[in-house]
């Protein structure tokens, strides 16, 4: 897998590649648009990761570039607005996926996983850790084939383990990505608490292993050693 | 009081009290200058008697002329010749009436005799007052034009000013219309109209300004708040990091969101002062309330929370992002804000939304919807109601709060 990170910030780009790289991506960057497009010439990128504000080249101009070039596939753009408007306007121009900032980690790092197998797999939509497997486009884990019925959220928050696959995932981030803006401030971190325990059950239940370890009270890390 | 008023005031009687001293004095001077001329005819007769006597050394008849009397009485040693002014009985009008008389001694053959030259005023006196009359009539009517005049001619004039004051009146800072103004001929208005411009003009382009920095500011935080998050990500892998140092990196992370979230807030804020949200649709308010409900459902369940619903069909025209972050607030503000095992209550009616929620004290009124208002225990930014009061605001809604029965209650009409 490989991928192009467009950001001109370069302490931003730097942590983004140093995460997708330990997720066994090949990660490229570039600080502004001739180097994005000179870069996109020279390689295939299976995602790119974009910073819409870059200081030189408007946003429309490098995915425009993109799509003559037919390489407008995956391209995740990073944007500091969060109005419906922006987002809309930003997938309009050809975008995949919208992240706004300030973003975790671990939320970049499953929005290129849904992305790639998007593009990837096609006909073959499952990901598989261990004994689990998810069919993603039927939404159904099984655990050795057995199927585990499970809610939306605790579906949302497996998926979201699995594609940060040894990684200590902060509960923040679990909640943005599972509430985003219906509750306040990390309102209670129990919600995540009795997910993650349901979810834990749920999966015993069928038999699976317990790969869900609670770090230090600060997240939690899907590992199978 | 009026300035109209209080120039009638002065004008009318300044006018009043010089006309009628001038009347007055127009009446003596008249009186004055008629008497003298009559006195000059009277001196005439004398001079014509004195010439007759002197010629035929003989009094001429006692006559009586018209209004003009002439007669002679022998006195004892020479008198003094004196005007004066007498009220003597007319037999022919069988009335009195006042008269000049001119009495003058003559010596006639060593005989003293004392001439009296009698001329009725009444003629002077009836011109007198001819000209009196009209000159008060023409007070009267001079003060009642002056009025009238005042009246309209003032408001006329100041038509521009009252125009220039209801274009005051009606300017809104955060309306994206510049101040307009009423073209006027008068050049002291003109230039009232055109400092007032300048000024609204300044006043919105610092407005506007601030606004900007406003946005420029929490989009530039953004990306730092960013590169914190991201090397906070990075940072907790470390597998050789303690609990306290979790928990260190648990408060920073906390810390960051609630500034981005701060960020957002005042992004929102500005973004619907520069009336951005222009793509307006019809919104089911009944039915987005159950979808927001049913969205924190299950914080509602965490604090045991009882929502009683009496949801009757309304629907408003408005932005729907609004709208959905309008509810929202509301919404969440309610969950937050009430005790475990509280009650929360939804209403709408045609056009009113009534969010209330059990509290035990009343809140300030003046208060509540003010930017970072918040009680000293609450976990929000301080920004929620102040962005619904912002909305209502934009789309003339009446938002409302009160404090009854030991329940908080949000009120939104919607005409």
């Amino acid at each position: 897998m490989k991928l192009l990170i467009i950001e001109d910030e370069p302490e931003l780009a730097s942590s983004m590649m140093a995460y997708l790289r330990q997720e066994n991506y090949i990660c490229d960057s570039a600080g502004g648009y001739r180097e994005a497009m000179m870069k996109t010439e020279s390689w295939d990128y299976d995602s790119i990761i974009r910073d819409i504000t870059l200081p030189d080249g408007s946003v429309l101009q490098v995915l425009q570039d993109l799509k003559k070039n037919h390489k407008s596939d995956g391209v995740i753009i990073i944007s500091a607005r969060n109005s419906i408007d922006d987002r809309i306007h930003g997938l309009k121009l050809g975008a995949d996926d919208y992240l706004v900032k300030p973003f975790h980690l671990s939320e970049l790092a499953a929005r290129v996983a849904a992305i790639i197998r998007r593009k990837m797999y096609d006909g073959n939509n499952t990901i598989s850790f261990q004994e689990i497997s998810i069919d993603t486009m039927a939404n159904e884990v099984s655990v050795d084939h057995k199927h585990v019925e499970l809610t939306g959220k605790e579906y949302q928050l497996l998926l979201y383990l699995i594609s940060n696959k040894g990684k200590v995932i902060p509960k923040n981030a679990l909640m943005a990505h599972l509430w985003i803006e219906e509750m306040g401030y990390g309102e209670s971190f129990d919600f995540i608490y009795t997910h993650i325990k349901n979810l834990r059950k749920k999966l015993q239940q069928q038999g699976c292993r317990d790969y869900i370890k609670s770090v230090y009270g600060i997240g939690y890390k899907l590992t199978d050693k | 009081m009026k300035l109209q008023a209080q120039y009638n005031r002065i004008t009318i009687v300044s006018t009043l009290f010089i006309l009628l001293i001038a009347a007055a004095g127009y009446y003596f001077l008249l009186r004055y200058v008629l008497t003298s001329q009559l006195d000059e005819a009277l001196k005439v007769e004398e001079a014509e008697i004195n010439d007759y006597i002197k010629k035929h050394e003989s009094l001429p008849a006692p006559t009586v002329y018209k209004d003009q009397r002439i007669s002679f009485e022998p006195t004892a040693g020479a008198g003094r010749r004196s005007f004066k002014n007498l009220g003597t009985f007319n037999p022919d009008d069988n009335k009195d009436e006042s008269s000049r008389q001119l009495l003058f001694p003559v010596k006639v053959n060593g005989a003293d005799y004392m001439v009296s030259v009698t001329k009725s005023l009444e003629t002077t006196e009836d011109l007198v007052w001819i000209i009196l009359f009209s000159t008060i009539a023409l007070i009267v009517l001079l003060t009642a034009i002056l009025f009238f005049t005042n009246r309209f001619l003032l408001k006329k004039l100041w038509q521009p000013f009252r125009n220039t004051l209801s274009s005051i009146k009606e300017f809104n800072l955060s309306a994206p219309a510049a101040i307009t103004m009423q073209p006027t001929k008068i050049t002291e208005f003109r230039e009232l109209n055109e400092s007032i411009r300048m000024m609204a003009k300044k006043v919105m382009k610092d407005y506007q300004s601030l606004k900007d920095f406003t946005d420029h500011a929490s989009h530039e935080m953004q990306t730092p708040l960013a590169i914190i998050n991201s090397r906070l990500d990075t940072l907790i892998q470390e597998p050789e990091l303690s609990e306290k140092s979790m928990q260190q990196v648990q408060g920073v992370y906390k810390a960051t969101e609630k500034l981005s979230r701060l960020c957002q807030s005042l992004l929102l804020l500005a973004r619907i002062e520069n009336h951005q949200y222009t793509v307006t649709q019809l919104v089911t308010v009944d039915e987005l309330l159950q979808e927001k409900t049913t969205e924190m459902q299950e914080w509602v369940n965490a604090k045991s929370l009882t929502i009683t619903m009496d949801l009757h069909p309304l629907q408003i025209t408005m932005s729907h992002e609004l709208a959905d972050i309008m509810i929202s607030n509301l919404l969440r503000n309610a969950i937050r804000h009430t005790d475990a095992h509280g009650n929360i209550n939804l209403q709408t009616n045609g056009h009113q939304l009534l969010i209330s929620n059990t509290g035990k004290t009343a809140l300030d009124k003046n208060r509540i919807f003010a930017r970072f208002y918040k009680s000293d225990y609450s976990e929000g930014s301080g920004l929620g109601l102040a962005i619904v009061q912002h909305i209502c605001e934009q789309y003339h809604f009446t938002l409302g709060y009160d404090f009854k029965e030991s329940q908080h209650c949000f009120s939104i009409s919607f005409i």
